[in-house]
């Protein structure tokens, strides 16, 4: 203990120049996009739009628009010392008019070297990137790929343990967690889905995450379960004569990492109350000094006339600054779902942007 | 001007001798530190010393070129890649990076006055306050 307090406060005094050791970093994210071409959808009276950002609503049309995926944020981070600490991140979107909103606000302790607690408010790490979502600056693409990023709920409020061993050549991290959100005007749902304020329930979330790494390769496991409760209007909604329904994740991811070559997977399933939703994404990247061109494909498919949609991109990461990248991309977007399940329709686009972090 | 002669003459002599990058820790450290280890406590994969005593590693300030060298030879990532590598577990509430100090003395001060640090230096700056464990 005495040890850990001559740590604390050495590293105190390394930053000299803070008053109280509160730590403020951030990372922004300045994207312009627009539709190239795109078929709409008639019978919701929907113009040619892409679907970036699911969650967010973040939808490109005819018009270049920086709205979408444009987003500062800022966190502040206070070191209480003995392991203790407090953190906020203030996250301001363009999808949702700039409005300054806590995304996350939690204290964290670290109990040892290997298990650190957290409580309060998170991001649902339910894919690979939904933790580090808002980071442009930490993954290749303007945006991980919208088919795989649909959930409609993305934050929740709760508990967490995160560890993290290195076993040999191994480093074995992950987090189980419990918690719930109540999001009362989902903006996903109020706004594009049923056109009417809707308050989506997910709670008793409980989730596993595993991830192994070594050198070049990095796999990772998920599991995760809720149950749902919705009210669109005042009315809530029934699933086979129950109020609630449960939804079970499981997600595996495996990227690759080797030389200058880059390899991204993502393999997902939620089954809600006996439908499968599956997604799945593959990108390819090869890194040429500070460029790194990329392909990628991602798909989305609850079943045969369900909701089905898949993406196909190409783009250009530049990591053009130590601290900054530029991306370009392009988007193609085929919407095949059945009757009353097309999201956006078909569309071509283009969107170029700089992610940053400081 | 002969003076500033002289000492633009010394920094060219210094540029050539700074071939080569000295990790360095407290002289009462007698773990045996290699470069896996070395790589593993600078990417926040351990937080111990091969022989279990904490290891709190310091980084040079991004300014020093000797940082991006550093990073490339002996972490194994450009520094881009580490700054999203940080940047991924900053803002998630999984680690911290390095500390940094902005030259080699305070490098040398902060080393030789803590048992449980590690950081580097250029070869040619390396006193005996502190203990060079490899060089790269």
């Amino acid at each position: 203990m005495k040890k850990k307090i001559a740590i604390a406060i050495s590293t105190l005094l390394l930053s000299s120049s803070a008053v109280a050791e509160v730590h403020i970093s951030g990372f922004a994210s300045v994207v312009g996009g627009k539709v190239l071409d795109g078929t709409g959808v008639e019978e919701f009276d929907l113009g040619p739009s892409f679907l970036a950002d699911y969650p967010l609503v973040g939808v490109y049309e005819e018009e270049i628009s920086f709205n979408p995926d444009t987003l500062f944020g800022l966190q502040f981070s206070a070191d209480l010392m003995d392991g203790l600490s407090a953190t906020a991140q203030v996250v301001s979107r363009g999808a949702n008019d700039f409005s300054a909103d806590f995304e996350w606000a939690y204290i964290s302790y670290e109990v040892n070297d290997n298990w650190t607690f957290q409580g309060g408010k998170k991001r649902l790490p339910l894919y690979y990137y939904s933790d580090f979502f808002d980071v442009g600056y930490a993954y290749t693409w303007i945006r991980p790929p919208a088919d795989n990023y649909t959930w409609q709920v993305f934050n929740y409020t709760g508990v967490s343990a995160l560890y993290n061993y290195l076993v040999g050549e191994w480093t074995v991290s992950g987090q189980v967690y419990y918690g719930r959100e109540d999001s009362d005007d989902n903006k996903l749902l109020s706004e594009f889905f049923f056109l009417e304020s809707t308050r989506e329930i997910w709670k008793d979330i409980g989730g596993i995450v595993v991830q192994f790494n070594r050198e070049w390769l990095d796999i990772r496991l998920t599991h995760m379960q809720y149950t749902n409760e919705r009210y669109i209007g005042d009315v809530q909604q029934v699933w086979d004569g129950s109020t609630e329904r449960k939804g079970k994740f499981y997600g595996l991811s495996v990227n690759i990492d080797y030389e200058n070559f880059l390899l991204l997977t993502e393999l997902n399933r939620l089954s809600l109350q006996g439908s499968d939703l599956d997604t799945y994404l593959v990108t390819l990247g090869y890194r040429i000094k500070d460029f790194t061109p990329y392909v990628s494909y991602s798909d989305f498919d609850d079943g045969e006339q369900g909701e089905v949609h898949n993406t196909t991109s190409f783009g250009v990461r530049w990591d053009f600054h130590p601290s900054a990248a530029f991306k370009l991309q392009y988007d193609d977007v085929e919407d095949n779902g059945g009757p009353g399940l097309k999201v956006a329709g078909d569309s071509q686009s283009i969107s170029f942007g700089i992610d940053l972090v400081f | 001007m002969n003076k500033l002669l002289c000492s633009i003459l010394l920094s060219f002599v210094s540029l050539q001798a700074s071939a080569a990058i000295a990790v360095i820790v407290h002289p009462s450290n007698a773990d045996n530190i290699d470069k896996k280890a070395i790589e593993n406590i600078y990417l926040g994969k351990t937080k111990s010393f091969p022989g279990g005593e904490q290891a709190v590693p310091v980084n040079m300030d991004a300014s020093q070129s000797i940082k991006e060298t550093f990073d490339t030879t002996v972490v194994g990532k450009s520094s881009s890649q580490l700054k999203s590598y940080w940047s991924k577990k900053v803002f998630t509430g999984k680690g911290t990076p390095p500390k940094e100090v902005p030259n080699a003395e305070d490098m040398i001060k902060l080393i030789s006055s803590n048992p449980n640090m590690i950081g580097y230096i250029d070869s040619s700056a390396v006193n005996d306050t502190v203990k060079v464990i490899g060089e790269f």
